[in-house]
């Protein structure tokens, strides 16, 4: 299924943010390979392993929906997806729909482990394709802005000084909490939440406080008990994305109103 | 955040008595000056910077840049802590890539002094601080205060005790943020002043009518809220609250000569011998550096001769520890003792 124009808008809008803020992804697959920094050559590779992995996953839940749970290895899903350079490509450049494709893709295993209905498998199946075609569209999307040189090259957070680039690289941060929750690694997600209330949050609240102390106080409950606590229960990934979600609503108000601030506080000489 | 013990021993201070605000302002006989006064900087300077304040110091350092075009002004910026163990990693692999180390708390200050990394500062250069505030090989930038916020229509001033080890002995109902990284810093300058025993015993008193909050603004705000009579935070989150809620219900009291109203400070080093470095430190201790953090930042000025925040009640009442603010590093054992008590 290919992106329709107004999903690409979209899509493009949350990137152009992303994207040009992107820092110093710390996968849990190994090195991130320098074909990320050239998106555009590699595009033709992914789209194969993209229509591979369909094809992989399609044979499998066939293969279930013949000879059981007993005829298929469903391990082998994560291994052929951590084995593709898409993987790496999609993780670095759009967070939100690389988490998508941990959670469908857990979504046949664990169907297929808990003997779940075909139909109910197929339907996983069927999120995982459109989570798949979707991240291909936006890592074509990544490969356009790399060719314009908009596209940041990864591992550097040394530039964020303004509240608004740091605000948009907590949201950022966040998506990759919810990719890790997908990815069920809940420690590394949990580390990344404390790591950014404790290295980029906490430096901004104290400006925040003085033009919205409750927006402040609540954000300091999502980092610091709501989302650490999801995590730790193992909540359903929908759930922890309803967090990060809700947190990111305020994060941008955050952003909005500090920028206010900034306008109207006064020359230092 | 976790901090590494070093090793003591940086200030001349050593009793830990209590010094007046009062009168360590008159023992400074330097006003700050104006950066009008300051000679241009020229060449090239690299700064580690610890992230906070919200771009406030960003602010300061583009207003320096753009006062001193000769200034080539590098800056690696990261966590405070992460950025002093660096330094100290960088020093080891005999390599120095900073020029100066500007930190949010005085702990990593002292993470890197142990080591022997800082340069010992000319005298002239911290004679402008407040008695108190001057340190051979570092320079206090801003400090924060520690406080008891209370609410006013559920308790009344004299009510509160003016001795912090009281607090455990008394009725009131407290808030506090055990976890947050102010919070241990002032348990562990109550270690440093009454020992491991007594403390433990204070936090064992206390935490039975206290209630937690993630952080000390939600402190303040639960005292503003009535749900508890008095809190444990730094003076900052309610003064920034009242200047964005006038009439909040909160105001501020002091306990006297300990660590409930411990005076911590940022501060800055210099890891180079270089004139550049030490005239950068003399520009964050002009009237203008000063007189906007506190305004901007609320933060306590440390030189003589500029007004502290707004809301920031009379100091002449106040009377701080004295206390070699990079022996706050100690962290370690305070977590230790907050783990076996049980507030952890």
């Amino acid at each position: 299924m290919l992106l329709k124009h107004s999903a690409v808008q979209r899509l493009a809008l949350s990137m152009g943010i992303s994207m040009l803020l992107a820092s110093s992804p710390v996968t849990a697959n190994g090195p991130i390979g320098d074909h990320v920094n050239q998106l555009q050559t590699h595009l033709p590779t992914y789209a194969q392993e993209v229509d591979w992995l369909i094809g992989k996953v399609d044979g499998m839940v066939g293969t279930y929906e013949a000879k059981g749970k007993g005829g298929v290895n469903s391990e082998e899903l994560i291994e052929h997806w951590e084995a593709v350079d898409f993987h790496a490509a999609i993780e670095t450049n759009y967070v939100p729909v690389y988490a998508l494709i941990w959670q469908s893709l857990f979504g046949v295993k664990d169907g297929i482990a808990k003997e779940k209905p075909v139909a109910v498998i197929r339907q996983e199946q069927q999120k995982l394709e459109q989570s798949l075609w979707q991240a291909l569209g936006a890592v074509k999307l990544a490969a356009q802005y790399q060719q314009q040189g908009k596209l940041a090259k990864r591992g550097n957070d040394n530039q964020l000084t303004e509240p608004n680039q740091i605000l948009a690289e907590i949201k950022h941060r966040l998506d990759r909490v919810v990719a890790k929750a997908a990815e069920k690694l809940p420690q590394q997600a949990t580390d990344i939440v404390h790591n950014t209330y404790l290295n980029l949050f906490e430096g901004l609240e104290g400006r925040l406080i003085a033009e919205d102390a409750e927006l402040v106080e609540s954000l300091e409950k999502d980092f610091n008990v709501t989302l650490p606590l999801a995590l730790k229960n193992q909540s359903d990934v929908e759930e922890i994305r309803k967090v990060v979600s809700t947190m990111q609503v305020k994060l941008d108000k955050a952003s909005t109103l500090l920028q206010q601030a900034q306008s109207q506080s006064r020359d230092v000489f | 955040m976790q901090r590494r013990t070093f090793i003591q021993g940086l200030v001349a201070a050593s009793a830990l008595s209590s010094i007046p605000l009062t009168r360590a302002f008159a023992e400074s006989r330097v006003s700050a000056v104006s950066v009008e006064q300051l000679p241009l900087l020229k060449g090239q300077l690299t700064l580690y910077l610890g992230r906070g304040e919200g771009g406030l110091y960003e602010k300061v350092l583009d207003a320096i840049r753009e006062r001193n075009p000769a200034l080539d002004l590098r800056i690696r910026r990261g966590a405070t802590a992460a950025l002093a163990n660096t330094i100290v990693a960088e020093a080891r692999a005999g390599v120095r890539r900073a020029d100066l180390f500007w930190a949010v708390d005085s702990g990593a200050i002292g993470l890197v002094s142990e080591q022997g990394l800082a340069q010992p500062l000319p005298k002239d250069l911290t004679q402008h601080l407040k008695a108190g505030f001057r340190y051979p090989q570092w320079a206090p930038v801003t400090g924060r205060i520690r406080t008891i916020p209370y609410n006013p229509q559920r308790v009344r001033a004299e009510q509160i005790p003016k001795n912090i080890m009281a607090i455990a002995d008394s009725k009131l109902s407290i808030g506090w943020a055990p976890a947050y990284a102010s919070f241990q810093s002032f348990v562990t300058a109550m270690r440093l002043l009454k020992g491991d025993l007594q403390t433990a015993s204070w936090l064992r008193g206390v935490s039975k009518r206290a209630t937690s909050y993630a952080g000390e603004l939600g402190v303040v705000m639960a005292v503003e809220r009535g749900e508890v009579d008095i809190g444990f935070a730094n003076h900052y989150y309610t003064l920034r609250l009242k200047s964005g809620k006038p009439d909040a219900n909160v105001e501020l009291a002091f306990t006297e000569n300990d660590a409930g109203c411990l005076v911590n400070a940022s501060g800055i080093l210099a890891l180079s011998q270089n004139e550049t470095a030490i005239n950068f430190i003399r520009y964050l201790h002009t009237r203008e550096v000063q007189s906007f953090l506190a305004s901007e930042a609320y933060e306590i000025p440390l030189v003589r001769g500029v007004e502290p925040p707004t809301g920031l009640p009379s100091l002449a009442s106040v009377s701080p520890p004295d206390i070699d603010l990079t022996r706050l590093a100690e962290l370690r054992p305070t977590l230790d003792l907050m783990r076996d008590v049980g507030v952890l």
